[in-house]
């Protein structure tokens, strides 16, 4: 039963069942939260394409950066990001997350976030709107289908370099350490 | 239009106070400067007295070359609806200004935002030093002399930009065959 083409099928039928059912942390950072309630309620419904919320990090599968990310909330958003279960995916919203859009000189906002977490994919906008943002969750989607969206698995793999990043830019480092 | 309870507040306040200058800016705004040791008395005075129960706001500007910080109180009058913003200027090394805390319960979080970000010390105030910034380890983010600039290079990465670095305004009016006025040429890169 363990061979190869046994192992393909059951991985087409979890990735299948995973990219149904993405289950979002309700949680925001920047103006892109704002974006989220349009989403979810009854005008753009993300709902019918499995996308729905979760109250907390250990129940949810996606994180949304949803625009800048200050050094300080960059923390919280580790800690939140190491608490989740496998799956787990992450979208960076705007430009804030890509380049560091207007905030690009900013003493206290980081410019690039796929330095400090594994993104997934990127969402481009100032700020993106509910169709963009269904339309980052369809791609999301198909690389999950794919097999391709294996973020957490780099993060684990390469989590020395991750560290050193995420240790540059925050002084005070008192975290637990999750051994997954 | 009448701005005689303007002209009575300045004249009560002149009548006290010696002040180095006072203005009414407009309707419902008047400003004074004061000396440094009058800046208590007379926000004592405007609350207790003339019933400016309300701070605003305490705020800041970072004058780098003349070597001051002038701090502007903001009392506000809820029967005169009159606003006074009262100006005190500090010697900008070793700033240092009395701490207010006690007339106002709010002048707590402006005085902090202010001991962060600028670095004006308060004697004898008690409050957090951490307030916004968290393990900030520079010079406060707020002073002129602070490079932003070069902070943020210092700390953060960047991401490289297209080799082309074509002005998106003309490429796009080059493709559609728009003619660009001169006097929105010298706003573009």
């Amino acid at each position: 039963m363990n061979d190869k083409n046994s192992q393909k099928i059951v991985d087409v039928i979890k990735n299948f069942a995973r990219k149904h059912s993405l289950f979002v942390l309700a949680y925001g950072t920047g103006c892109g939260a704002i974006e989220i309630p349009a989403t979810m309620t009854s005008r753009y419904d993300a709902e019918r394409f499995g996308i729905r919320g979760a109250a907390t990090p250990r129940q949810a599968d996606v994180l949304l950066i949803t625009g800048y990310l200050s050094t300080k909330t960059l923390k919280r958003v580790i800690r939140t990001y190491e608490q989740m279960q496998d799956p787990k995916y992450v979208i960076g919203f705007g430009s804030c997350t890509i380049n560091g859009g207007m905030y690009w000189d900013s003493y206290n906002t980081i410019k690039l976030l796929d330095m400090y977490l594994p993104v997934d994919i990127y969402i481009n906008g100032c700020m993106p709107r509910p169709e963009a943002v269904i339309e980052g969750f369809i791609g999301l989607q198909k690389l999950i289908a794919a097999g391709k969206a294996e973020g957490a698995k780099k993060y684990k793999e390469n989590l020395d370099w991750y560290r050193a990043n995420q240790k540059k830019v925050i002084k005070n480092w008192v975290m637990p350490d999750y051994n997954w | 239009m009448e701005l005689h309870k303007e002209k009575q507040l300045l004249e009560t306040l002149q009548g006290v106070f010696q002040l180095k200058s006072g203005e009414i800016k407009r309707r419902h705004r008047i400003e004074v400067e004061v000396e440094k040791k009058d800046v208590v008395p007379l926000l004592l005075f405007v609350k207790e007295k003339l019933g400016y129960k309300h701070l605003s706001h305490i705020s800041c500007v970072d004058w780098i070359e003349e070597g001051r910080f002038e701090l502007i109180y903001m009392p506000w009058s809820h029967q005169e609806q009159i606003l006074i913003m009262v100006k005190v200027s500090i010697p900008r090394d070793a700033a240092e200004m009395e701490n207010i805390d006690m007339i106002w319960r709010q002048a707590n979080t402006y005085q902090r935002e202010l001991r962060e970000m600028f670095g004006i010390e308060f004697p004898g105030f008690v409050g957090d030093y951490d307030f916004i910034l968290e393990d900030w380890e520079d010079i406060p983010p707020m002073r002129r002399d602070f490079d932003t600039e070069a902070y943020v290079k210092d700390h953060y990465f960047e991401r490289p930009g297209r080799e082309d670095a074509k002005d998106v305004r003309t490429e796009i009016a080059k493709r559609s065959g728009e003619q660009i006025p001169d006097f929105a040429k010298k706003y573009s890169r």
